[in-house]
């Protein structure tokens, strides 16, 4: 290149046009660097101190993904918004994540014991205690071999998102599947978002679907998300987009967001109050009783009949420490300034610092004048154990709560679960030697036993190893569902067995009857039946076999055919009189019966060119067994499980832990029970509902608890669990107490004789009091003069 | 725990200014006072005297003593009266102020039930009591009681003159009754549905410190009747 090229005027219009357009980029990006420098610094003082205003701003944001990028809703393909990313530039995500929704791992030692998470396994008898805290009978995800990823699974809908969901490197396992479903963040929304499109059920729908990452834009109600991630092979990343191919089973999670909730600029518009609704807390929360059938029975909490919410009591700042507000929570809850938030702390309010009355409680807690109660009750007792939970009966009732039986999500199918089954009120001293009301629940597991230690079994491979035994309600239900045919048009097949009438139902088991009016049936024995309403005839058609109707003909060639896919190899036969009705290639053929003629018409199975029962023995006896009872198993089938266990491994010992003992087979292979400190009943305290003081223990006198017939000593309290058994655990109220069953008899008689008692002593301190009164007269008399000593006066004489 | 430090350190110097000041008594005119070497000498004094209860005979001789007392100034079906109070306020006194110096959640269970059973029975014979000996107790009746007296005195460190024990006698008899009353009281009103937290508070506390009184003045008057 010569000179004349260099300083030729293209050539120099070029590099200037270069030189002005790099000074043109640097000053753009110069300027946008510092403007989100100083957005940046302004939001941090903004945000690290309160503005003081009372009101929570509209939120209207931009929404960012995974990525840090901002959404754009009406994008292809846009990805699920993230709270890490949406929410952290003005809240410490850091920070909230140590919060007590989140944080099940490094909550203080001593932090009051709280709900554990129930794995439940109904089929196979498992009700077990899972809690990130260590308390006697409960047991941690990782002692049970339960991963992170597999905790998300099982109790993700009603995490919160973080803790367990956000799993650090070292925490993925091999069987964790977040590259496809994304990590569970903290659902911000879950509890914040005043929307009415804030769905709980549409958060445990995605949770459940292993759409972690989808859930909260899902559950929002920002968009709407199709697609199933458990669907997709492990190897698939966000990077691989949806795969064409596949538009009807492993479909791609997409979103569609609600344009409507955006402004122009793509910002979401969001209500995000500071102060949660009650129905956020409530999906998770509540608990209810389950004799009642109707949502308009219950009363609810007296503090939100007052009007107050929830977090007005449990409040938290940016920490999203909760106040749990139980008395000793300043020990663990280190940014308590004082107990303001116990029952004590708004109740009795702060002590009177320079004389007078002092201040009554926060937000205008009555003060209560516990008049008659001697000091020892507020020693002993927590407020809650006359103030909350159902008043106590001479049983416990049993209750559903949110976690534990899944309440609070709504589908086409009924959510609500039997199992685990939950108690309440029970009366526990705990280590404080203060008693507390709490729920209750009893462990139920099968178990490797080592020397005193028990080591649970995985509840599928246990199952696994014997279905037919478990199974017993599913076969029965499949087998009168083929009997369908049978029954006359709107008539429904079932079968009576002892005093129970079964039915078999949607999800493929059965449904329990106890009728008034039932047709008899001897002790072993079935009875099929055909029901609509309270109507109740027999399923199988009595008629002379000579002169049979094609109809009848028809509707035993339906049944029996459609008994063949679950005959277990058997051939299902019909007998009636003297005739076997049986199906050969399609055809029903019809032969002479052997021996005896049916004394009435019956459906089973071939054997020896005569029938045998439709049910087995065993079926029998379990369906007799278990009755209308919400128990799922027999001792008998617990027996025969333990033979095949330990039939697969002989050097092993098996037992199952259930009603508070731990049954075994013994040298002869028959079940016995037993005592182990990991079938003792776990519990957990309750505070809610608060009843009104008018309706606390004690309001008509001592004698609503000390009396020889109080419930709240002398109540039994009965383990529940799977297991139908008698060999139970049974204790007195008084036992779980510690307070002594003799000594509270005794103390309940003596509540007969208190009225002389009092009367004796209101005498004595009369008779007392009036003599030292004239004393003091007589000696003031004397001293003023009044009245002469008898020596003066005898003297003066 | 302040009532226990007190409590205690409260029965050990009354316990101790009655016995040296019987020691200081039984010494002539110009030995009596403090000095370390009556101190000394009170110290072996009691140990002795201590020492000796651990023979069957002096303890036959005291509840000797205390019956013939008991008998002669309880006369007829009253001794009775006399006994059941007797009982009934040891069993008040020790059960308390055991649970309450030894078991830091107090007086509760069994004992606790039997102490509300001797309560009744100490109330009702303490009425008895103060109505049947108030008279005898009165300001102006001591005089002639004083003629009584047959021995000994009550011997003042302070004004260095000795008392007629029937003097202490009678404020012993006063202050147990006053005591008394405020036990009963205090029973009478932590069960009424009357009284409130604070209420119930000042009934534990009126109790417990007025079975403090109650047994000061029994330990009283339990010196002033030994001869």
């Amino acid at each position: 290149m010569n000179q004349k090229d260099i300083h030729s005027p293209g050539l120099r219009a070029v590099v200037l046009a270069v030189v002005v357009a790099f000074i043109i980029l640097a000053v753009l990006y110069i300027s946008d660097w510092l403007a989100a420098q100083d957005t940046g610094q302004l939001e941090t003082k903004e945000k690290a101190q309160w503005s003081g205003s009372q009101i929570s701003p509209l939120h209207r944001i931009p929404l960012m993904d995974e990525f840090n990028e901002k959404i754009i809703p009406t994008a292809p393909q846009a990805l699920p918004f993230s709270t890490r990313y949406s929410c952290a530039p003005c809240h410490s995500y850091e920070t909230i994540s140590r919060g007590t929704h989140f944080n099940f791992r490094e909550r203080p030692k001593i932090d009051r014991v709280s709900e554990p998470w129930l794995l439940v396994d109904e089929k196979v008898g498992i009700q077990l205690p899972v809690s990130f805290q260590s308390y006697p009978g409960f047991w941690s995800p990782e002692k049970l071999g339960i991963t992170g990823w597999q905790f998300v699974n099982l109790f993700g809908r009603n995490l919160n998102g973080g803790g367990p969901g956000e799993p650090a490197e070292n925490e993925l396992t091999p069987d964790s599947r977040w590259r496809v479903s994304g990590y569970l963040e903290i659902n911000c929304l879950g509890c914040h978002n005043h929307s009415l499109l804030q769905d709980h059920s549409e958060w445990v729908k995605q949770v459940m679907r292993q759409n972690f990452r989808w859930a909260a834009t899902a559950a929002s109600g920002l968009g709407e998300v199709s697609g199933m991630a458990s669907r997709l092979p492990s190897t698939w990343d966000l990077q691989d987009g949806p795969n064409p191919d596949d538009h009807e089973w492993a479909i791609v999670p997409e979103v569609k967001y609600n344009l409507n909730l955006f402004d122009a600029r793509n910002n979401a518009v969001l209500d995000l109050p500071h102060q949660p609704e009650d129905s956020r807390c409530l999906a998770c929360h509540s608990v209810t009783p389950r004799k009642e059938k109707t949502k308009a029975a219950l009363d609810g909490d007296v503090h939100t009949a007052s009007g107050l919410k929830c977090v007005d009591c449990h409040r938290n700042d940016i920490s999203h420490q909760m106040i749990r507000g139980f008395e000793g929570e300043i020990l663990t809850n280190p940014r308590l300034k004082a107990e303001d938030f116990t029952c004590a702390g708004c109740h009795l309010g702060k002590n009177p610092e320079k004389g007078g009355q002092g201040f009554a409680g926060r937000l205008g807690a009555p003060r209560p004048a516990h008049r008659g109660f001697p000091k020892v009750h507020f020693e002993r007792l927590a407020c809650t154990v006359c103030h909350s939970g159902p008043l106590p009966e001479k049983k416990p009732e049993r209750v559903f709560t949110s976690r534990a039986n899944r309440l609070g999500v709504f589908g086409k199918a009924l959510w609500t679960s039997d199992y685990p089954l939950v108690i309440e009120p029970v009366y526990v001293k705990g280590k404080d030697e203060k008693i507390y009301p709490q729920r209750m629940m009893w462990p139920a597991f099968w178990a490797e036993k080592k020397g005193e230690e028990l080591v649970p079994l995985d509840g599928q491979a246990v199952f696994g190893l014997a279905p037919e035994i478990f199974q017993v309600k599913e076969k029965v239900s499949a087998l009168i569902s083929r009997l369908q045919p049978l029954a006359d048009e709107g008539f429904s097949a079932a079968v009576i067995v002892s005093e129970f009438l079964y039915l078999p139902n949607v999800d493929g088991s059965l449904d329990v009857l106890k009728p008034e009016k039932l047709i008899k049936v001897e002790k072993n024995s079935f009875s099929l039946v055909q029901i609509k309403g309270e109507e109740i005839k027999p399923l199988l058609p009595s008629f002379d076999p000579e002169k049979a109707e094609p109809d009848i003909e028809d509707k035993i060639m339906n049944s029996l055919e459609g008994l063949k896919p679950v005959s277990d190899g058997r051939e299902p036969v019909f007998v009636v009189d003297k005739v076997l009705y049986r199906v050969k290639e399609g055809v029903l053929e019809k032969v002479e019966k052997s021996g005896e003629p049916a004394r009435f018409p019956q459906i089973g199975w071939l054997k020896d060119e005569t029938s045998e029962k439709l049910l087995s023995d065993f079926e029998l006896r379990t369906l007799s067994r278990l009755g209308d009872g919400v128990e799922t198993l027999t001792e008998e089938q617990v027996a025969l499980v333990l033979k095949k266990l330990s039939g697969s491994d002989s050097q092993k010992e098996f037992v199952y832990v259930a009603s508070g003992m731990m049954f075994s087979l013994d040298s002869k292979g028959s079940l016995r029970a037993s005592e182990h400190p990991l079938a003792r009943a776990v519990s957990w305290p309750l505070a809610h509902n608060v009843r009104p003081a008018q309706q606390s223990l004690g309001k008509n006198g001592c004698q609503d608890c000390h009396s020889p017939e109080s419930r709240v000593f002398f109540g039994r309290i009965e383990a529940e669990s799977p297991l139908k058994t008698e060999l139970k655990e049974s204790r007195l109220r008084t036992d779980f107490m510690r307070t002594g069953r003799f000594f509270q008899l005794i103390f309940g008689f003596t509540f007969w004789i208190r009225p002389v008692f009092k009367l004796v002593l209101a005498a004595c301190v009369s008779v007392i009091g009036l003599l030292l009164v004239l004393v003091l007269a007589r000696v003031l008399g004397r001293a003023s003069g009044m009245s002469e000593n008898k020596d003066k006066q005898e003297s003066g004489r | 725990m302040v009532f226990g430090i007190i409590s205690i350190l409260c029965i050990l110097l009354v316990s101790l200014r009655l016995t040296f000041g019987r020691y200081v008594s039984r010494l002539s005119e110009g030995r009596r006072g403090i000095s370390a070497e009556n101190i000394r000498a009170y110290a072996g004094w009691i140990y002795r005297w201590k020492i000796s209860f651990l023979k069957n005979e002096r303890w036959t001789k005291s509840f000797a003593y205390f019956f013939n007392w008991a008998q002669k100034n309880y006369p007829g079906w009253q001794v009775w009266v006399f006994y059941f109070m007797g009982v009934s306020y040891f069993y008040l006194a020790f059960s308390g102020f055991f649970f309450s110096w030894f078991v830091s959640r107090g007086l509760y269970g069994f004992p606790l039930l039997l102490h509300v059973a001797c309560g009744a029975f100490f109330a009702l014979s303490l009425t008895a009591v103060a109505f049947l000996k108030a008279r005898f107790y009165l300001p102006g009746n001591i005089k002639s009681e004083t003629n009584s007296q047959t021995s000994g005195g009550f011997y003042c460190l302070l004004l260095k003159r000795s008392f007629p024990r029937i003097y202490l006698q009678v404020v012993a008899f006063w202050l147990f009754i006053l005591a008394g009353f405020f036990l009963i009281l205090s029973t009478l009103g932590s069960m009424l549905p009357y009284f409130n937290y604070p209420a119930q508070t000042l009934f534990f506390n009126l109790h417990r410190w007025s079975a403090l009184v109650s047994v000061v003045s029994a330990i009283l008057g339990i010196d002033s009747i030994i001869d």
